[in-house]
């Protein structure tokens, strides 16, 4: 059998140019060059199988893993990523075992693997499938699991009477309905609604107009040029916005005194709490927002910082893996950590290290680095910095996890994994020195306030305190 | 008659357990004799594609018949063992379109049903083919293991009263007046069942009449009775990806050539093949370019193969069979129909009959065929029901249960073990213990290892092409020893240990093809754990005795034999 | 190996130069210099009897063949086992840490319906199993943050010496370990990021700086001297494709047949040149490119990166390490 055959591809699907080729009784050849269409065109089709080419099976991951530790219901990462992966049948909707929603999403398992599998996207994916097709989207579950995800619409609805919301939230009947009818632990009290949120307080401020005020006079003083083209857009995320704003506040002035002008950028939640829960959909909706917003100001020049680790772990790794939006993978290169930015283009250590600090906030903290900020290699940052600065002391309280995992402790069935994880840290909290915690995650924050009673703050205050007059 | 007849069948491949199923559901007394395990041979080493026919449509189409029918056949008798994957004809640019078109046409005039598709359409059954394939056929192709289905005909045949004995190699055919009348077998390790260190032994089994179903060895058999079988042995190289790119055969739509097919096969894709004759079925090259042409050849149509981890590479051999006035100079232009040569008509030799040539996807075919010819003999009037009977395992059975409510096990786990069972997933994983996961990577548990080894003995590789443990991505780096374990106590520690050595030997063959890249890095970690943290290339108990009063005993002063064996920096720090 | 010695205090054999005989999970016996307190009392040397405990569902570690194949080795003491079940019943498949986990807090668990503290409940059921054994073994799942209270509490119940059987990764007594070295690295004051790979270098006869990549950043990183420890092929400090081996970070030279079918031998414990695939170095483990001169002057290489010897044939990986280690933090220090 042998075909005249065409001397290369470039124009063999034209006819006449094949030996014979002359009848196709689907489609006719139109001899133009095809550019397939993509086929993936959502998340939940995303094939991760060859991610299990890097596995090993050290089980590195496993060991990292805080589920796996206190609930042996739970297989650990290497069988819910490469080994569930690989298993996995293309062809059948009950293929992803229901223990995947059993993880709490802290990603310590990407950071363990020495070989680059591709653990959280695998895990976020199994999960978005799995609530896809196996979660009833009338479950009181998945509701429930829902409004924890879109904690954002609550957190708004709340704002808007800060002083009610606070009482009627943590009402004892209240409470009671919310774990017997949602699933709500009501072992813990809910945060706080700030009086002010951070965009309030922002507009009164100013907004950027004010801050590029700030950020002159501050180049003014620190003797660099009048139009150095320093600029960062504020992510500040939910927490930050709804409950912590004094932690932006932080930020905006520890940034102005560097001589950076800050913007806030339109911006929705970061999607952690929805990867967390399956909800990619939701994720979506809001990456559709922060992308686009964020991708404008990177093309000028002007990255994305982040006060909460999870929301710069989100718009760093979880968005150019989940999701495919124009611009999303310079979003992830211009997105930074808050402190980190510092590090990176500020000789920060110099500063902090002359620096001296009253002990307003405290005099001694106990350090926890989240989950979140151990994957950006973060974990070690704010006790390096902090161990060289006058009137603080800074002791890390070990590698464990808090277990609260964003809305995972928040859960009625997850409550006790959640404190079991915990554990370990709060003794080693206990044991510190230091009767103030710090920690750069919202969530963790609330973990070791509900099981020490210590207060919390983040390292942007401590900086804050230490070089903003 | 008398007696019923017995036969011994010679070669524990598909054809061999085929005819032995066949001849004893008729009710016939059968001896099955494979030199090693079942599927030792050819049927082992094979990618595993049922063919629907489309790939014989165009060059033989008598083959592509026999194969739609019997595709047909398979997907009911033998639901444990098939997938229907479905497969296409994929065509690139630089691929004819007159051959497209015969090979559409082929199928239609061979009953094979045939769809085109676009571009579009076919990358969106399987989106990893390369963006500038142009349109391709699909048709029903399959993937079978052909390990398990050899495994149910030879159950069934002993169900049937068979004998079925591996690790018998037949040493001579006995000849009485010209006729066969029998056959003398070197047993490995005795009659039964394999067991390491078991004393095995020389046996004269007479049988009424002998079948010679060993493929590519058939013409050493026939030898032995002083008759030429001219059996042209052609190797192929099939290289086993570790996960699957694609969930449907993939078929490069080409008159003929190598490297023209991927089959998706339980966990992994397996690319093929190459065809070259050559003269020792079990002594030939193992070469580099065979593997390097299947990726670099196949990643023209599924570009991700050119980066992907490869785990291992084998080789086997076609049992190709053409009457020697042919000559056909290509091993590829033999014919891939099968021959039944009775020696009595061709030779002179009565008692024998060989059959060779043939394809995998048509052994019950060759089997009822070989079958009727014997019955013929001893003027037996019995139906072939192997077309009907369900194997077993095969019978009623689904695989979408409720396996941790049912059996303790987790999704994907459970399926594939109730894929690998059929219906003896409840008498096999209904257990009282806990059923751990011995394997990994393929997802074995402790129940399905147990019933193998209940089945084959302390052969570890009998286990393996039961079960499929060692079979993944680690290639038994982390269940050699796990698998040695669940041999005790039924055997003792140094049949476990021999079998142990054995597995892993048989396992570092196969990927010393794919060392490269993430495969070599894991043969590494691999090493470094058998040799250092297992010290199996220097395993005390095999070699020179230890002088272990040499060596530190923990105490500070060595050789007083006091133990200092608590701490005493109060424990908090690190220890 | 003192600076070794102090840097984890917890780890024996300092007391004399001869190598032990460590059991472990297969039931062969693998010499070593060093050893965790952990298994100090289950050392192939003593003559004392052993009663080895496995868990039944813990299959890397099964007791009764492990005990088998160490008396086929000849140990010059007797060797029994015993598989037990957990207790609390721990699900089948759960990680190594949860079976420490516990055992580190003592953590209540139900057993016969019945809730009592861990320790004492593991105890218990081996306690109704020995038979005057002066020590008795478990696989090395006995704790992760206080192994010794885990040993002590299993002492004083058992009135035997407790030792563990290391068992293949995830291993107890690595991360143990691992913890301890961080710990010495944290104490010295040490600046450490874990986490993001370093993916490229800029200076010619000198890194001036390296490159360390997050999620499409590059964020760059600067030091007088460097030291290159990123592991062999597990590591990935030496990678491989089917034409070559590289070392990917900065293009060490690293020496190799070009065929590929030269990189094995043909049995799986035969003489493997890849085991010994990694860089040559200088005296001053400064890594050599092909002319046989230093690649950069300020870097040195340390580990499985190296490249001339065969670790798990000559059970030299640990020693190597510790050994170049020290030497390459030296040299370093000497030329700043």
């Amino acid at each position: 059998m042998s075909d005249a055959e065409p001397p290369d591809g470039a124009d063999a699907g034209s006819p006449g140019t094949d030996a014979g080729g002359e009848f196709d009784p689907v489609e006719p050849d139109t001899g133009e060059e095809f550019e397939p269409v993509d086929v993936f065109p959502d998340s939940g089709d995303f094939d991760l199988r060859p991610g299990a080419d890097s596995c090993y099976k050290c089980s590195t991951c496993d060991t990292s893993c805080p589920v796996a530790e206190v609930d042996d219901d739970f297989p650990g990462p290497k069988f819910q990523g490469p080994e569930q992966w690989r298993l996995k049948r293309t062809d059948d909707d009950h293929e992803v075992d229901d223990s995947v929603m059993d993880c709490s999403n802290c990603m310590r398992c990407d950071n363990a693997c020495p070989s680059g599998v591709p653990l959280s996207q695998m895990h976020n994916t199994a999960r978005g499938q799995y609530v896809d097709d196996r979660m009833s989207t009338l479950s009181v579950e998945y509701w429930r699991n829902r409004i924890l995800a879109n904690y954002r619409t609550s957190a708004w609805f709340a704002s808007k009477a800060p002083r009610v919301a606070n009482v009627a939230m943590n009402f004892g009947p209240a409470r009671w309905v919310m774990e017997k009818a949602m699933g709500i632990t009501s072992e813990r009290e809910f945060p706080a609604f700030a009086t002010e949120t951070f965009t309030e307080w922002w507009a009164r401020r100013g907004g950027a107009a004010a801050s590029r005020e700030h950020a002159r006079e501050a180049r003014e003083r620190r003797s660099e040029p009048a139009d150095a083209d320093k600029r960062v857009a504020y992510f500040h995320g939910c927490y930050a916005e709804y409950n912590t704003p004094e932690v932006g506040k932080a930020l905006v002035r520890v940034y102005e005194h560097f001589g950076y002008e800050v913007v806030v950028p339109d911006q929705g939640c970061s999607g952690t709490p929805m990867f967390a829960n399956g909800m990619l959909e939701d994720a979506r909706r809001h990456a559709e927002v922060n992308v686009p917003s964020l991708s404008a100001l990177a093309e000028e020049g002007c990255d994305a910082i982040a006060s909460c680790t999870s929301c710069s772990m989100a718009l760093r790794q979880e968005y150019p893996e989940l999701f495919d939006i124009e611009g999303i993978d310079d979003v992830a290169a211009h997105t930074f950590e808050s402190v980190e930015y510092l590090r990176i283009h500020e000789d920060l250590v110099s500063e902090v290290r002359e620096a001296e600090v009253g002990d307003d906030l405290a005099a001694e903290f106990a350090y926890h680095a989240p989950c979140h900020a151990r994957n950006q290699g973060l974990d070690r940052q704010a006790v390096e910095l902090f161990r060289d600065l006058e009137g603080a002391a800074i002791e890390d309280v070990g590698e464990s996890c808090s277990g609260i995992s964003g809305t995972y402790g928040w859960k009625d069935e997850k409550y006790e994994t959640s404190m079991a994880i915990g554990e370990e840290m709060f003794e080693h909290m206990h044991d510190a020195d230091g009767e103030t915690g710090m920690t750069e995650c919202p969530t963790c924050a609330m973990q070791m306030e509900h099981g020490t009673g210590y207060e919390v703050r983040h390292p942007l205050e401590l900086l804050e305190a230490a070089l903003v007059d | 008659m008398a007696s019923v007849p017995h036969v011994a069948v010679i070669g524990g491949g598909s054809t061999g357990a085929g005819i032995a199923r066949d001849l004893s559901m008729r009710g016939l007394d059968v001896t099955l004799l494979e030199q090693g395990n079942l599927t030792h041979g050819t049927t082992g080493r094979m990618h595993g594609l049922l063919h629907s026919g489309g790939r014989y449509a165009v060059s033989d189409q008598k083959s592509a018949r026999e194969c739609i029918a019997e595709n047909r056949v398979l997907r009911d008798i033998a639901s444990h063992c098939v997938e229907m994957t479905g497969g296409l004809f994929v065509k690139r640019p630089e691929d004819s379109a007159a051959y497209f078109e015969e090979k559409l046409a082929g199928c239609e005039e061979c009953g094979i049903p045939a769809e085109v598709l676009s571009d579009e359409e076919a990358r969106a059954v399987e989106p990893h083919l390369a963006k500038d394939v142009d349109r391709a056929i699909s048709v029903p192709d399959g993937a079978v293991d052909p390990f398990r289905l050899v495994v149910a005909n030879a159950a069934s045949a002993q169900e049937h009263g068979a004998r079925i004995e591996t690790h018998s190699t037949v040493t001579d055919l006995l000849v009485e007046d010209g006729e066969v009348a029998g056959v003398e077998v070197e047993h490995g390790s005795g009659p039964g069942k394999r067991v390491h260190g078991v004393e095995g032994g020389r046996e004269e089994v007479r049988a009424d009449y002998v079948v010679n179903a060993t493929g590519a060895w058939a013409g050493r058999i026939g030898e032995m009775a002083g008759v030429d079988i001219e059996v042209r042995p052609s190797k192929g190289v099939m290289t086993v990806m570790n996960v699957r790119q694609v969930d449907t055969v993939i078929n490069r739509c080409r008159p003929k050539g190598d490297a023209d097919i991927i089959v998706p096969h339980e966990t992994t894709c397996i690319l093929g093949t190459t065809d070259e004759e050559v003269d020792d079925p079990e002594d030939y090259p193992e070469e580099r370019w065979e593997v390097d042409m299947m990726i670099d050849t196949l990643s023209e149509v599924v570009p991700m193969l050119a980066e992907a981890r490869t785990i291992r590479s084998f080789w086997g051999v076609r049992p190709l069979y053409e009457p020697p006035e042919v000559g056909s100079e290509d091993p590829t232009d033999i014919t891939r129909d099968y021959f039944l040569l009775d020696h009595e008509e061709r030779d002179g030799l009565a008692g024998m009959t060989s059959i060779v040539g043939g394809k995998f996807t048509t052994y019950r075919m060759m089997g009822e065929e070989i079958s009727d010819h014997v019955c013929e003999q001893f003027g037996i009037d019995a139906d072939c029901r192997t077309a009907d009977v369900p194997l077993p395992g095969s019978e009623e059975f689904s695989v979408l249960r409720d396996y941790m409510d049912e059996f303790g096990l987790r999704s994907p786990i459970g399926r594939r073990s109730v894929e690998r069972l059929g219906s003896r997933a409840d008498e096999v994983l209904d257990t009282d213990g806990p059923n751990p996961t011995v394997c990994g990577c393929e997802g074995v548990t402790r129940a399905e290892v147990r019933d193998a080894i209940e089945q084959s003995g302390s052969d570890l590789n009998a286990v393996r092409i039961r079960t499929r443990a060692s079979m993944g991505n680690c290639q038994g780096g982390f269940c050699c020893h796990r698998l040695a374990s669940e041999l005790l106590p039924e055997h003792d520690e140094l049949t476990a240990r021999r079998a142990w050595d054995e597995l892993l030997e048989e396992r570092w063959k196969g990927q010393r093809h794919a060392l490269w890249g993430q495969q070599l890095s894991q043969a590494m970690l691999n090493y470094a754990l058998h040799a250092t943290t297992q010290n199996r290339d220097s395993d005390p108990a095999d070699g020179e005795p230890v002088d272990f009063g040499a060596f530190d005993d923990g105490s500070a002063e060595s050789g007083t034999g006091m133990a200092v064996g608590v701490a005493t920096d109060g424990g908090n720090r690190g220890d | 190996m003192e600076f070794f010695d102090e840097a984890v205090p917890h780890y024996r054999g300092s007391h004399t130069d001869r190598n032990a005989l460590v059991p472990t999970h297969g039931g062969t016996v693998k010499p070593t210099a060093r050893y965790p307190a952990s298994v100090s009392a289950g050392l192939a040397s003593e003559d004392r009897d052993v009663l080895l405990v496995g868990f039944d569902s813990l299959v890397d570690f099964d007791a009764p063949h492990a005990a088998a194949h160490l008396e086929a080795a000849g140990v010059p003491f007797e060797v029994r086992a015993v598989t037990v079940r957990f207790p609390g019943d721990l699900r089948a498949d759960a990680e190594v840490t949860r079976y420490a986990k516990p055992l580190d807090t003592d953590g209540e668990t139900t057993v016969d319906g019945r809730s009592r503290p861990v320790r004492g409940a593991l105890a218990e059921r081996v306690a109704a199993e020995l038979d005057g054994e002066g020590r008795v073994g478990f696989p090395a799942i006995l704790g992760d943050d206080r192994p010794h209270r885990v040993r002590a509490a299993l002492e004083d119940r058992l009135d035997a010496d407790v030792f563990e059987v290391p068992m293949g990764p995830p291993s107890l007594p690595g991360m143990r370990l691992e913890d301890a070295l961080f710990d010495a690295l944290d104490e010295a004051g040490v600046s450490i990021e874990t986490g993001n790979p370093v993916v490229d270098y800029d200076g010619d006869d000198r890194i001036e700086q390296v490159s360390v990549e997050k999620h499409g950043a590059r964020i760059p990183n600067t030091a007088d001297q460097y030291v290159l420890a990123t592991g062999g092929l597990v590591g990935k400090g030496v990678e491989s494709d089917r034409k070559r081996v590289s070392e990917p970070v900065f293009g060490c030279h690293v020496p190799h047949p070009d065929d590929r079918y030269d990189w094995f031998d043909t049995e799986a414990f035969g003489d493997h040149a890849f085991a010994r695939f990694g860089v040559e170095t200088d005296d001053s483990l400064r890594p050599l490119n092909g002319r046989g001169s230093a690649e950069f002057e300020n870097l040195r290489a340390a580990g499985s990166v190296l490249g001339g010897y065969d670790f798990p044939a000559e059970k030299s990986g640990s020693g190597v390490s510790i050994a170049t280690g020290y030497a390459a933090g030296r040299r370093a220090g000497e030329a700043v």
